[in-house]
């Protein structure tokens, strides 16, 4: 009797140890660089910001609050609002006492999934691999005051239909779509184009898109979606890309475009400067348009979004990209931003406008 | 001190030694009343995770009984997607009632059947005595608790509850071959399997395998039977009998079965699958809570359960219900769930297991309150009370709903001036989501994910719950983002957010917040160029007869099932026989006067 019950409970004794064994193990090894990497990055999963930290190699000078800013975030940014989903590794150079991984990492944020490429310097420690992790700058900026100048257009009376958001009984702003292009890229079809805000007021512009076939029906409809700046001011242009997936252009005899626009209120403020923008080539080869982006007034914008048109040589919009940066913008202070840009394009590019969209947390 | 000695395994039949009254049902039925009724009359599971999804469902029968598209959901859906029982039991009791009263109507009912399957379950393992404290054990179980007033599974504690009863029936049918007992058993286990059917599933191959090993054990038992079936014959009519249930089911919930297996499900974080050595909120949340004094008892049973040979069965569906309980912290639920592990809720393995202990925890509560009186009785009072209401205080500390808001204004803005003509999403409304969609008129893209609807763009991301979409990872975020681009084609208007974390993708998607209720807890956005919604037809077409199947068996086999017991009970001991003569061993000597 007591016999039975020792074996059944060593058994389940057992069973324990071997689920808690498998795990422990999982995601605490440190015997190679690239398995004490992916420990490193499950803790940064957990956001167990101490255990990521004490993985990092000591003594060298990395400020620990700034490592939690640059892995979680700050100020509102998309990075506090993001959670490491995968990654894969591949190990660039090792040796026995340090190595260098190229990690892509796919973050889970709050729109939607972001990929990062990354390089991590791991050096070998007393037999224990850790993350060398880089130094943050430190920022040199002095508080001053700065005087905002901006317009800013507010609507005084919204009409009767208080469930309805901007102005319905007055005269949309007028908006004109300036340039289109369809396209068709790896399997899918693309409008591409750009919208203007004609008016002196600011307004709100959003572009749905009916693919006709021979026979005049509707064979897809699509919306610009994010890849739009919705809220024109006044002469104020944006780009707008709409992608139709699994479709081929031969398919298709016309496209009606349907934009919708409407009164908003609106300020200028803040006005996000782009400085330094450039197309190169990134680590793995692949052409990305690069720059850095300043808030130039005294607000911090929380999620900033940047919309790329490119040229050709005949001034046809060519392509459109986007991409979000998971830095918040500090007033004055430069945060780099990368676009990517389709290679088989790159060598036609003759120009190309950045468009600065943004999110603040305060007000949308 | 008690002393660990191999408890008096009861055969049925067999007499026992002991002369002590028996626990009247109908006191027990009181007792579920007493503890169980004012909780359900404070109406505590509607706040549940669950609850609020079953009253939506169950409205949908109220209306239109054997139509099971119901158009309020996914933009249009088949509840085939959700075995059917426990939400046509609401919605027939709610013809007489609120939903939710009835909804509280229906689990009152599913536990007082518990502890009377209770009763009836353990009265196979010991006598009458002890099996009347295991039915009181099963009214103040924690993770009966756990699952009524946290989870709010209705589906799942009827399933139980249905088939611990037909069980007993599996054991009278392939001891005695009686046809009743087959017609009764048949009947309950098909219901349980139309309540929930992986339930059903497992939980019926946890309760009738120690019971067909029980009845096999006992066919050479001369007090027993007069005819001593044979072995063979015990087991092909337990197998026969499974199989018909099993067959019925299948026929029975024929629409259910594609969207089961072909459904891709998005795992979602679930801390019954934790390794609970290495989580400890999980496993107090998850095991220790639902366990309760149980696990004080848990070397007793060990050592009671292996101690009398016939106990074992018992014992060893208790051992594989609590490894399975035990989540992530054994390997084995992984390795044979296989790809269901990570969809699965193992919370319920560890109900099992406490359900399937109470046999033996009603012979030592027996045993305790013999020798030790009323201060056993005591004893054995505080630690049920505590077991009991532990949940209750962790739900109280802990609320699934964190910050609860009322969803009248949102309700009554999409009641009015013709809003529900455009459809409606809500996010981060946890789970109020299903309040919404039963008092809307209007029609929402999202449902829950056990509905097993899937809209066309977000097929290969797999199932997700919209309003939770940030759980699902960057998956859910871009089943979200899918949808949201066609907004227009579904009519897609009003987006409720009551978490801000979704407020950026909205902007940036061209929607605007346009008012705000509960204090700016919950703000409403909308889009302007979103066309009134098109009605979506059935996607798929379900025959007449699985039609009237699906409507009229569940609630037809429960009712049956009930009926059959009541006109034809089973001839039931009220008290324990002495055996005549006494079996001494000795003659006794006594002087005569």
């Amino acid at each position: 009797m007591k016999l039975g019950a020792i074996v059944m409970i060593v058994i389940l004794l057992l069973l324990m140890g071997a689920g808690t064994v498998q795990q422990a193990t999982k995601h605490a090894n440190t015997n190679t660089p690239e398995a004490a990497l992916r420990s490193f990055l499950d803790q940064v999963r957990a956001k167990h910001w101490d255990e990521a930290y004490s993985m990092t190699q000591p003594g060298a000078g990395v400020d620990k609050d700034a490592f939690v800013k640059d892995l979680g975030g700050n100020n509102g940014s998309l990075k506090t609002i993001s959670s490491l989903q995968n990654e894969n590794t591949k190990i660039l150079r090792q040796s026995s006492n340090d190595a260098d991984i190229r990690a892509e990492l796919q973050w889970s944020t709050a729109v939607g999934a972001l990929h990062e490429t990354r390089d991590f310097k791991m050096v070998n420690d007393d037999g224990e691999w850790r993350v060398a992790w880089p130094a943050a700058p430190k920022s040199q900026a002095v508080a001053k005051a700065l005087p905002t100048t901006y317009l800013r257009w507010d609507v005084v009376q919204r009409g009767s239909a208080k469930d309805e958001w901007g102005v319905q009984n007055v005269e949309p702003p007028r908006m004109r779509i300036i340039s289109m292009n369809a396209i068709e890229n790896q399997g899918d079809v693309v409008i591409l184009g750009e919208v203007v805000n004609e008016d002196t007021v600011p307004g709100f512009v959003a572009i749905n898109a009916i693919l006709l076939d021979k026979d005049g029906n509707s064979i897809a409809e699509e919306s610009s979606f994010d890849k739009i700046s919705h809220t024109l001011l006044p002469k104020e242009i944006s780009p707008f890309r709409i992608d139709f997936p699994n479709r081929k252009l031969a398919e298709i005899k016309s496209v009606r475009i349907s934009p919708t626009n409407i009164l908003v209120p609106a300020a200028a403020d803040p006005v996000v400067g782009v400085m330094n923008q450039r197309i190169e080539k990134d680590q793995d080869g692949k052409s990305i348009l690069r720059g850095d982006l300043v808030v130039q007034g005294g607000q911090t914008v929380n999620i900033p979004h940047v919309l790329a048109t490119f040229y050709d040589r005949t001034g046809k919009v060519i392509w459109v990209s986007d991409g979000y940066v998971d830095r918040a913008l500090l007033p004055q202070q430069a945060v780099p931003f990368t676009v990517n840009l389709r290679d088989d394009l790159a060598g036609q590019v003759q120009n190309y406008r950045i468009t600065v969209n943004y999110y603040n947390s305060n007000r949308s | 001190m008690l002393s660990i000695s191999p408890v008096r395994g009861y055969s049925p039949g067999k007499a026992s030694t002991t002369v002590t009254p028996a626990l009247p049902m109908a006191a027990i039925a009181f007792l579920v009343l007493a503890v169980h009724g004012p909780l359900l009359l404070m109406q505590l599971p509607a706040a549940s995770e669950g609850g609020s999804t079953q009253i939506f469902l169950a409205q949908h029968y109220a209306q239109s009984w054997f139509n099971p598209w119901n158009e309020k959901w996914f933009a249009g859906f088949s509840q085939t997607g959700y075995p059917p029982l426990t939400q046509q039991w609401v919605g027939l009791a709610s013809h007489l009632m609120s939903l939710t009263a009835a909804y509280m109507l229906v689990q009152l009912c599913v536990v007082i059947l518990l502890a009377i399957g209770t009763f009836r379950f353990a009265r196979l393992w010991v006598d009458e005595r002890s099996a009347g404290y295991a039915a009181i054990g099963s009214i103040f179980l924690g993770s009966l608790s756990v699952l009524v007033y946290q989870a709010g599974d209705l589906p799942a504690t009827a399933s139980t509850a249905l088939a611990i009863n037909g069980v007993v029936y599996l054991y009278g049918w392939a001891r005695k071959a009686r046809f009743l007992s087959l017609l009764k058993g048949l009947l309950l286990l098909v219901a349980a399997a139309t309540a929930d059917p992986v339930t059903a599933f497992f939980g019926t191959a946890l309760f009738a395998l120690p019971v067909i090993v029980a009845a096999w054990m006992d066919h050479g038992d001369r007090d027993v039977d007069a005819d001593r079936p044979s072995p063979i014959a015990v087991l092909i009519r337990a197998v026969l009998m499974l199989a018909i249930a099993g067959v019925v089911a299948v026929v029975v919930l024929a629409p259910f079965w594609p969207s089961f297996f072909t459904q891709h499900r998005l795992a979602i974080a679930n801390g019954s699958r934790d390794n609970f050595l290495l989580n400890f909120s999980s496993a107090v949340n998850y095991w220790l809570i639902p366990m309760g004094a149980v696990v004080l008892a848990l070397p007793y049973i060990f050592l009671s359960g292996l101690a009398e040979r016939r106990l074992r069965p018992l014992f060893f569906a208790f051992y594989i219900a609590l490894i399975f309980g035990l989540g992530g912290t054994t390997p084995v639920a992984r390795i044979v769930l296989g790809r269901f592990y990570e969809s699965f809720s193992l919370d319920r393995f560890t109900f099992w297991a406490t359900l399937l202990a109470l046999p033996i925890l009603g012979e030592l509560a027996s045993r305790l309150i013999e020798r030790y009186s009323i201060k056993a009785s005591i004893g054995l009072g505080v630690a049920a009370v505590l077991t009991f209401a532990m949940p209750l205080a962790y739900m109280a500390a802990h609320p699934a709903n964190t910050n609860p808001f009322r969803t009248d204004p949102v309700i009554g803005f999409l009641n009015r001036d013709n809003h529900d003509r455009f459809r409606y999403l809500t996010l981060g409304f946890g789970p109020q989501f299903a309040e919404v969609g039963a008092g809307a008129n209007a029609s929402t893209v999202d449902g829950d994910p056990s509905a097993g609807r899937t809209l066309p763009e977000v097929a290969a991301f797999g199932v997700t719950h919209f309003d939770a979409a940030r759980n699902y990872g960057s998956d859910g975020m871009e089943a979200l983002r899918a949808v949201l681009k066609h907004a227009s084609q579904y009519g897609l208007k009003f987006i409720f957010v009551r978490d801000r974390y979704y407020e950026p993708l909205l902007a940036f998607a061209g929607w605007r917040q346009v008012e705000s209720y509960e204090n700016g807890n919950v703000t409403l956005w909308s889009k302007e160029d979103v066309p009134p919604a098109r009605k979506i037809e059935p996607t798929t077409v379900i025959p007449y007869l699985e039609r009237m199947l699906w409507g009229i068996v569940p609630v037809l086999c429960t009712l049956l099932a009930f009926g059959l017991i009541l006109v034809t009970p089973e001839r039931r001991r009220t008290a324990e026989t002495i055996p005549f003569p006494t079996a001494e061993t000795t003659p006794r000597m006594q002087e005569a006067r």
